[in-house]
């Protein structure tokens, strides 16, 4: 498909205040081009679904527009469904269809014929390495191949814009990686895909750009290297502390730290590299911390300093 | 695996008018069957109960019942069968998906929603039909000389009931935001059917006032419609029944469709 430039979504100053008073989205301004992978990063509670349930007509903007091309959502949600293809971060409702019977039926609701939809859904099943649950019923798969299913309906045939809201969850590092792939080609086939996810270094791979959100407020956008330019000549001290052990004092020196567990994760300096070392070591001679290491700073760094959080899967593939 | 079999056909046209609603419509009726899968063995066993249970169970209450009375019974049993899917079932069901957030992915799917509620309508009725069929054959079967007397009239009667019983339900599951809440009122409503409702007995037997309120409420309509169309038994005000349960039924429509659509 040809990457055509007037089918950009665009979202300009979308507020969201919900009836208790809260504000969950601030002033947000986002624009994604078709064929583009756009990631949306931020802790718990910073407004991403709410961004997203808004450009899907669930939710009802306080202010501000989207518009897929010239295609204002707000005013016609009846377009929106139809421009934009979603994967909920909620269960899907398929706990009495099979697999392969869901991703078809949502195919057909979206207008496709029976053969391409067919040839699609056996395509995905295959592509994502889960055909052999292709005839089991919903109640019946675990929750990741459940996510999977959800994502094959998603973009069974993906609208315009496909988003989808922590697509990877509960879904295990083999079959994720199979999806990424399956991301990035919705994105080479010319779709724009809003992507919600807390696992940073994975989004690295798969993203054109991203954007950080806080407290409803874009507090980073840009490139993955763009932002990761900051950090230039900074590494990544990270401390394995022994169980049970209180936090450490860390020097000044010792930038944004974070505890997640027993991890300690800081950046520093690359002059202070030797330094870091000697504090490590120092920490471990004390019985505080088992061991630790020193590397390149990576996107997980950023998103550390940008929120003060550690991104929830972003671990446990190192 | 083809290279080109993976490829995302990307659905580029903007889809309208009456095709692509006929076609969200026809896919939706699918979709809710299929919803409704797990559901079945418990539907069946409710319209059972309700249908044959209540024809059969009347006849113990009499040692010789009177054929009036079996056939008041046995015409009143279809309303029960034909709402029995979309007021009670259906808001179950909404209720549920609504609470666990899973119906945000339904709602999200690009079918009018005029068309999802017409496809619901639909599947309510094939609910609803074969109870009815059933309820009336072991009526029947069970009672000899039942004087039955089936009119044209009986398509227009079931289907308004349906639809009406269809659109109340849609209009609990949807225009009340609680799931909570509409569980609450399906239960009453299934209580309030059986036991303060002129449907399986004369409402000549209940207080004046009980009966007043049925008056204007759509159940005590929709049994009069039905029996009419299934027995000789003369009616006079048949056209107030059709008028009240049609007039239920569009107000219940026009609010559950813009319930649909309505975005917090
Ligand atoms: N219906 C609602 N009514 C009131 N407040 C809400 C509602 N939905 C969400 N919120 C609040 O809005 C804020 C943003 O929620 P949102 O679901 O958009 O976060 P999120 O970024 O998607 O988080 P997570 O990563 O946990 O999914 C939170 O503080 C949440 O409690
Ligand atoms: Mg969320």
């Amino acid at each position: 498909m040809p990457t055509d430039t007037a089918m950009a979504f665009h979202a300009e100053g979308v507020t969201k205040v919900y009836a208790d008073g809260l504000r969950a989205n601030d002033a947000l301004d986002l624009r994604i081009a078709p064929g583009e992978v756009f990631g949306l990063l931020g802790p718990n509670g910073a407004g991403k679904s709410t961004l997203v349930k808004q450009i899907i007509g669930l939710l009802k903007p306080t202010e501000g527009t989207l518009r897929i091309g010239e295609h204002d959502l707000v005013a016609h949600p009846e377009i929106a469904r139809q421009l934009c293809s979603y994967l909920p971060q909620a269960q899907m409702p398929i706990d009495s269809f099979k697999a392969a019977e869901a991703i078809e039926l949502t195919g057909r609701i979206r207008g496709g014929d029976r053969a391409t939809v067919r040839a699609r859904t056996d395509a995905l099943l295959e592509a994502l390495d889960i055909t052999q649950w292709r005839d089991e019923l919903g109640m019946k798969l675990s929750g990741g191949v459940k996510r999977l299913v959800g994502f094959a309906m998603a973009t069974v045939l993906p609208g315009r814009l496909v988003i989808l809201d922590e697509p990877t969850n509960d879904v295990d590092p083999l079959r994720r990686r199979l999806l990424w792939e399956q991301v990035r080609r919705l994105g080479d086939e010319g779709c724009a895909v809003m992507l919600v996810t807390h696992n940073v270094l994975e989004a690295e791979k798969s993203v054109d750009r991203l954007a950080v959100i806080m407290d409803g407020k874009i507090v980073a956008e840009g490139t993955p290297s763009a932002l990761k330019a900051a950090d230039r000549g900074q590494l990544r001290l990270q401390v394995m502390l022994s169980p049970g052990v209180e936090t450490p004092e860390s020097p000044e020196w010792v930038r944004h730290p974070v505890r997640v567990g027993n991890n300690l994760v800081a950046t520093i300096d690359e002059d202070a590299a030797s330094a870091g070392i000697d504090w490590a070591v120092g920490l471990m001679g004390q019985g505080t911390a088992e061991e630790y290491a020193l590397g390149a700073t990576t996107l997980e760094d950023v998103y550390i300093r940008l929120t003060g959080h550690a991104s929830a899967n972003g671990e446990d593939e190192a | 695996m083809t290279t080109t079999a993976t490829l995302a056909p990307v659905s580029l046209e903007l889809r309208t008018g009456p095709r692509h609603w006929w076609a969200g419509f026809r896919s939706m009726i699918t979709w809710h069957l299929v919803s409704l899968r797990l559901w079945l063995v418990l539907l069946a066993v409710v319209q059972v109960l309700s249908g044959v249970g209540f024809v059969l169970g009347f006849g113990l209450f009499f040692e010789q019942i009177p054929l009036s009375v079996a056939l008041f019974v046995s015409t009143g049993v279809p309303v029960v069968n034909l709402v029995m899917t979309g007021m009670v079932l259906g808001p179950q069901l909404v209720a549920d998906q609504k609470a666990s957030h899973s119906f945000d992915f339904i709602h999200s799917l690009p079918v009018p929603h005029t068309a999802s509620a017409a496809a619901w309508y639909v599947v309510c009725l094939i609910g609803g039909l074969p109870a009815v069929a059933v309820s009336l054959a072991v009526a029947v079967w069970r009672y000899d000389g039942l004087p039955l007397a089936v009119t044209p009239d009986v398509a227009p009667a079931l289907l308004l009931t349906a639809f009406t019983g269809t659109m109340v339900g849609l209009a609990v599951a949807h225009a009340i935001t609680s799931p909570m809440v509409t569980r609450l009122v399906t239960q009453v409503l299934v209580f309030a059917m059986f036991a303060f409702t002129p449907i399986l007995f004369p409402v000549e037997q209940m207080p004046a006032w009980l009966g007043a309120v049925n008056s204007a409420l759509p159940l005590r309509h929709m049994a009069d419609m039905v029996r009419a169309s299934l027995t000789d038994l003369p009616f006079e005000n048949l056209a107030t029944s059709y008028a009240v349960v049609g007039a239920w039924g569009l107000v219940c429509a026009v609010l559950a469709v813009r319930a649909l659509g309505r975005r917090r």
